[in-house]
């Protein structure tokens, strides 16, 4: 998942993008309103974090700008102000949750993995795909009720590709929600990954999870239960 | 002095006295034009009288002469321009009494028999004449009835006089009433304008401090207007009050949190049970602060304050609420009175409201029903709303901790006490009150925030 973290307090943005990496983001962190405008056009994110008081240009503008040009992930407000009116201009603008600072950012794991699951058009946090069923909470894969063991970037692919079952989603797409902007983004790597999660998910080729779209990309084939 | 700055005495003072006047002249020159109109009518029956007295005192000759009575009606007849004038004509009889000799007057008209008729006031070379003629025919033996025209006519120096005495009693009169009602009103303008004075004397021995509050014995028409002042005036105290307590308060709530700290950091313990003992208080600051600063933020109790429609707050509120619980599908539903007002701060209500709805999101399973009603008030009408949701309720001894500061129903949802104590103090600042109940309806939580009319 690729995530914009618009925060200018620095050691907060820092320890909370770093947090989020760990939690297997790809994270793009801006200090000011100008620079999380800038990236939050460039970028196709699947979901923003942006703090209500920044410089330069506030949170309620930064929102109500990417939502006037058409950015449709969803976005989390950070503030600290806990007043009802403000939580409530705050979501007219266009935001889809809040947080109230000082929070404990398991709380706001819990709110992010519900604002991309939201978005994607599911309800549930357990994503379930005929045999396969990904717990998004918990980050666990089995197939049939047999656990899957993953390393973290395959899971982080297998779960893009789950969210959004039955869609095509190019190569280039994967790489721009999956890794971090330095990332060496050589096609190769993707195909290595995808063949390992084929292998692990599908040893005998009864399943058939991920079909490749020649030349497109790839589309997750088994539709969803929900 | 510009209109709108003008005195209250003056401005009653001189629409009174403009009245007056107004009036008093409409009467003054009525009861003239009437007693004109009758010392005229008095004058014609008088010269009809003459004419009567001329009639039987008259006779006709054989050869159709008039002979008139010797001695005169009025020895005015005779004095030569006495101002009172006869004259008869007809036939060959042309005749005048002595005191008409020598003046032009117009004393030639020949009228029908039996016509009658008054005219003046006549312009003529001697002044302005008040003239009566009559038309008869006189019976004359074996004969044609001879045609006369009797005329008697009078100058004006007589009804002059009596129309200036009277005009004289009239005015005096006029203007003495004129004064004395003057006077009786601006006496009465005074004594009605007293408790006015009273009161403003009064709200400066209240800024002055030598008095606490407005009387309750002013008359009914100001009482409306003293019991606002005093409203004011208290609710002014009381914010005082509760700026001073609420500096108090952050800082004493904040101690104990620091206390254990300190204690923790001074008696050495595992670094694992100090983690513990920071993380937790610096969770109760948290609240605190969270408290407090919603405290701060807040207008409380207000005398004078526009109505807020409950109904566009609780809409913006539940749009947002369905955003940040959109996957859990709560159904809101609204039982709105149109009149049901909040008498008071727009975001105090936001917050009220913000907090109970979300608290009744969180339990939900379904269905959350927000329902208003508005309490009639002679002066302000109170207002009562229920919130409800079909969750797990709430037991007995949870409600009672529910709402003490910072106890929360439930560790795992976050707020969720703090959020009611800040309902609960908010409120009691609007003197109201917080009545935690289970739905019949729903068969959850019932909240019931009751604002009471101004009576």
């Amino acid at each position: 998942m690729r995530i914009l973290l618009v925060e200018d307090e620095a050691p907060l943005r820092e320890t909370l993008a770093a947090r989020l990496r760990r939690e297997g983001y790809a994270v793009d962190a801006a200090a000011d309103g100008e620079e999380g405008l800038y990236l939050g056009r460039e970028v196709p994110f699947d979901v923003a974090i942006i703090d209500l008081g920044l410089p330069k240009m506030s949170g309620m503008e930064l929102i109500t700008t990417l939502r006037e040009e058409g950015a449709r992930y969803p976005v989390l407000i950070l503030t600290a102000r806990t007043s009802w009116q403000d939580k409530v201009e705050g979501l007219k603008t266009g935001a889809d949750d809040y947080l109230v600072k000082p929070f404990h950012v398991e709380e706001l794991l819990a709110r992010l993995n519900a604002l991309v699951r939201r978005a994607t058009g599911w309800s549930k946090p357990v994503l379930e795909c005929g045999p396969m069923v990904l717990d998004t909470t918990a980050q666990t894969v089995t197939v049939n009720a047999k656990a899957i063991d993953l390393t973290s970037y395959e899971y982080k692919v297998l779960e893009y590709l789950m969210l959004h079952a039955g869609e095509l989603v190019s190569k280039a797409d994967l790489t721009e929600h999956i890794y971090q902007q330095d990332f060496d983004r050589d096609s190769n790597v993707l195909e290595v990954f995808i063949g390992r999660l084929r292998r692990k998910l599908d040893p005998d080729g009864e399943i058939k999870p991920i079909e490749t779209v020649r030349g497109r990309g790839y589309r997750f084939a088994i539709p969803r239960s929900e | 002095m510009r209109i709108g700055s003008m005195s209250l005495t003056a401005r009653v003072a001189l629409s009174a006295i403009l009245a007056l006047v107004a009036f008093l002249g409409l009467t003054g020159y009525a009861l003239e034009r009437a007693f004109y109109d009758s010392a005229v009518r008095a004058m014609q029956d008088r010269l009809r009288s003459h004419i009567h007295a001329y009639l039987s005192g008259s006779d006709v000759s054989v050869a159709g002469e008039l002979i008139l009575p010797e001695v005169s009606p009025d020895p005015r007849f005779d004095i030569p321009h006495s101002g009172l004038y006869a004259a008869v004509v007809g036939g060959k009889n042309r005749w005048r009494s002595s005191s008409a000799i020598g003046l032009d007057l117009p004393l030639k008209t020949e009228l029908a028999r039996n016509e009658e008729r008054f005219i003046g006031p006549m312009d003529t070379t001697s002044g302005k004449v008040y003239v009566e003629s009559m038309g008869i025919a006189w019976e004359v033996p074996n004969g044609q009835p001879l045609p006369l025209t009797f005329h008697v006519v009078e100058d004006d120096s007589h009804l002059r006089g009596q129309l200036q005495v009277f005009r004289r009693t009239l005015w005096i009169w006029l203007t003495i009433a004129a004064v004395l009602v003057v006077a009786v009103l601006l006496t009465a303008l005074r004594w009605s304008l007293m408790p006015l004075k009273r009161v403003e004397r009064d709200v400066a021995r209240i800024e002055r401090g030598s008095l606490e509050l407005l009387a309750d014995d002013y008359p009914s028409e100001l009482r409306t207007l003293t019991h606002s002042i005093n409203d004011f005036i208290d609710s002014e105290r009381e914010q005082r009050i509760r700026n001073r307590h609420r500096m108090g308060d952050l800082a004493h709530s904040l101690k104990t949190p620091l206390a254990v700290i300190r204690n923790a950091l001074e008696n050495p313990v595992e670094s694992a049970a100090l983690e513990g003992v920071v993380a937790e208080q610096v969770r109760r600051m948290d609240d605190i602060v969270a408290y407090q600063l919603s405290r701060a933020g807040t207008a409380g109790h207000t005398t004078f304050s526009a109505p807020v429609a409950v109904s566009g707050v609780a809409e913006e509120l539940v749009g947002s609420l369905e955003k940040v619980h959109a996957t859990r599908n709560i159904l809101c539903e609204f039982e709105l009175s149109p009149d049901a007002c909040f008498f008071g701060d727009r975001g105090d209500l936001m917050e009220i409201l913000g907090n109970v709805l979300d608290n009744a999101f969180k339990w939900a399973e379904r269905r959350v029903l927000l329902s208003t009603r508005s309490i009639k008030g002679r002066r302000r009408d109170g207002l009562e709303i229920q919130v409800e949701d079909d969750g797990a309720g709430i037991d007995a001894v949870t409600m009672e901790r529910l709402l003490q500061r910072g106890v929360r129903g439930d560790e795992r949802v976050e707020g969720h006490g703090l959020g009611l104590a800040i309902v609960d103090n908010l409120i009691r600042d609007y003197r109201g009150e917080l009545l935690v109940s289970n739905s019949t309806t729903l068969g959850g939580a019932c909240f019931q925030l009751r604002f009471p009319p101004l009576n």
